[in-house]
């Protein structure tokens, strides 16, 4: 399955029947990643308009634009990985009876999980790191830790949902997606 | 360099055994790293990759052309596309399998996805040509095919993907894929006609359209064309008339197209609070999963580098005294042969890396082989067993076999393959307009 036309999973849940808080913990991000998306297009679309209408540029567009990204993308990530959107290649399924798939999809899942706390420690110690220095963006004087803090903090979660995916495959098969 | 092929092996491994694309190749792009420059070099590396690629201005462009293929395709754009295109060449025998392909090059030049383009085509085109009884065969696969194109015409993902990896410009690979894809277009309109030549019965003529139906179709479809120039015109600057400076880099040019697309949608009623949400979801769901292929693969491709993969695949074929067309041959044997199981967008993320070196030390143009990945990666949308485009058609459609769609998709696949020998042959039928721009 491609990434581009992949099911908008999160939307379908915008209505109906009565939610839990836990549903709107886990699709808070989601929403978040969303509005982080209309908020860059709403912002090149001005400051596009401002620079070649009356010549007065929205200045931090670039330093904002580099910040929405990393929310778009790394708060996106965990419901990804959780209904199972990443691109896999499922060419060799039929080799694969239905309990050898089970065991290898809860083998891959868990070490997907693992795998990713290290890069998840490394960024958040690098935003220590830059905490102690005291680096700040150019434009905004915005401190770059909290930026290594929230891509650190969603790579954890990432790595959380794929160990929770791993376990919930063992004891709810038919509950996990893709 | 044997680390590196060891490396390669362990991917497409990991990848056949169904872990995500991007995980496998930072996995084995981190262990291989590891192997070299040990634990604590490249755990660094991967931190600060994750750290720099989330936050890549450059790479905003993504997301935003997402959203304008989303926006544009809930704004109902096709349909009119369809309707303008119908009305020009309904009248012909296969008339409407024609429509379908012109309908699907105008759609991709304001979305930048194949199964996009395919995807919203299907649901436009397929109720028209099964009216007129067509055969399934044929209507499928010119949508199939039809929507290659997506990934050619500009805007397109794959070729900013391509610029941002090789540090080509986008403006001349958005450029470049003009004349390639209106010949696709072309060869695709031979394919249809020599298919109903063959067998008349596949797709009989539709009604003829009088002159003032076509003028009014023409009308409907303003909105394309706006949201065309305002792209790629700004992109290229000829929309810089004063006192207004419209001259976009390529982010802007995205998030030009993206709030235009959302405007036209919102005009003509066709989005809810909730649709909105949903297309801005999708877009963001989908920019998430290609950056975590984005970001393995660069794990991956700094291992490869730094174990002298590309060199040593140069001093080889130097060594080897193969020619330079002998080595473009085999890349797109490997090509063709690698979009038979891969995903577009890994294919180009696992192998541009390892082959632009080699190509370009052999002194061909980087804008020129951008295009000729992309039309070997379009042929491998409609190639079986995993030809995507034909999966996404099955998906739409329902009612229809693969291997009819499959079927009907061969005379595409062949006027594809003699597209691809004509652009090998004739680099100036590519670079014709990136240079004299």
């Amino acid at each position: 399955m491609s990434g581009s036309d992949l099911d908008p999973e999160g939307t379908a849940r915008l209505s109906g029947r009565q939610k839990s808080v836990w549903h709107y913990i886990a699709v808070l991000p989601t929403w978040l990643a969303a509005t982080a998306l209309f908020v860059l297009m709403g912002m090149t679309f001005a400051d596009v308009i401002l620079r070649s209408v009356a010549n007065n540029p929205i200045e931090s567009a670039t330093e904002m634009t580099r910040f929405l990204m990393a929310i778009i993308v790394f708060s996106a990530l965990p419901m990804v990985s959780w209904k199972g959107q990443h691109i896999v290649v499922d060419l060799m399924d039929p080799l694969f009876s239905r309990r050898m798939a089970r065991v290898r999809d809860i083998l891959i899942d868990l070490t997907c999980g693992v795998i990713l706390f290290w890069p998840a420690k490394r960024v958040w110690e690098l935003a220590e790191r830059a905490r102690d220095f005291g680096d700040v963006t150019e434009y905004l004087g915005f401190p770059q830790y909290v930026i290594g803090w929230f891509i650190a903090f969603f790579a954890f979660v990432t790595a959380i949902v794929f160990v929770m995916r791993g376990i919930a495959r063992l004891f709810f098969p038919t509950k996990v997606l893709g | 360099m044997l680390l590196s092929i060891l490396g390669l092996a362990a991917v497409l491994f990991l990848v056949f055994l169904r872990m995500p694309i991007a995980i496998a190749m930072g996995i084995v792009g981190f262990v291989g790293y590891s192997e070299i420059r040990g634990f604590r070099g490249s755990i660094s590396m991967v931190g600060r990759l994750v750290i720099d690629t989330a936050q890549d201005y450059g790479l905003s462009v993504v997301p935003l052309f997402i959203l304008m293929g989303l926006f544009v395709s809930k704004g109902g754009l096709s349909r009119e596309l369809y309707q303008v295109s119908y009305a020009f060449l309904g009248h012909l025998r296969g008339g409407l399998a024609m429509a379908t392909i012109v309908a699907c090059a105008g759609f991709s030049a304001i979305c930048g996805s194949s199964l996009a383009t395919a995807a919203t085509m299907s649901k436009v085109a397929m109720p028209q040509m099964r009216k007129y009884n067509y055969k399934d065969s044929l209507s499928t696969a010119s949508i199939a095919a039809g929507g290659t194109l997506g990934i050619l015409i500009p805007p397109s993902v794959i070729l900013v993907i391509y610029g941002l990896l090789t540090e080509t410009s986008i403006g001349k690979l958005f450029i470049a894929g003009v004349i390639p894809g209106l010949l696709g277009v072309l060869l695709y309109l031979v394919a249809v006609k020599w298919t109903v030549m063959r067998d008349p019965d596949a797709g009989p003529a539709g009604e003829r359209s009088s002159w003032a139906d076509r003028k009014a179709a023409l009308k409907g479809v303003w909105a394309v064309l706006i949201l065309f120039f305002l792209v790629i015109g700004g992109l290229y600057g000829v929309l810089n008339i004063w006192p207004v400076n419209l001259t976009f880099s390529p982010t802007e040019a995205a998030g030009m197209g993206a709030a235009g697309a959302f405007l036209i949608a919102l005009s003509r009623g066709s989005l809810s609070f909730s649709g909105t949400m949903h297309v801005l979801i999708d877009a963001a769901q989908t920019a998430a999963s290609l950056f975590a292929v984005l970001i393995g693969a660069w794990v991956f491709s700094n291992f490869v580098n730094l174990a002298g993969l590309p060199e040593g695949l140069t001093t080889a074929v130097t060594s080897a005294g193969l020619g330079p067309m002998t080595v473009i041959l085999m890349i797109i044997a490997v090509y063709v042969l690698l979009g038979c199981v891969f995903e577009s967008l890994s294919m180009l993320l696992l192998t541009v890396p390892i082959f632009f070196p080699l190509v370009t030390s052999l002194g061909f143009d980087p804008v020129w082989f951008g295009i000729i990945v992309v039309v070997v990666t379009e042929i491998s949308l409609i190639t079986p067993p995993v030809g995507l485009n034909v999966f996404v058609l099955k998906g739409v459609v329902g009612d229809v076999s693969t291997a009819t769609i499959f079927k009907g998709v061969t005379p595409f696949w062949i006027v594809d393959i003699i597209r691809l020998a004509l652009l090998v042959a004739i680099p100036s039928l590519v670079l014709f307009l990136p240079n004299s721009m």
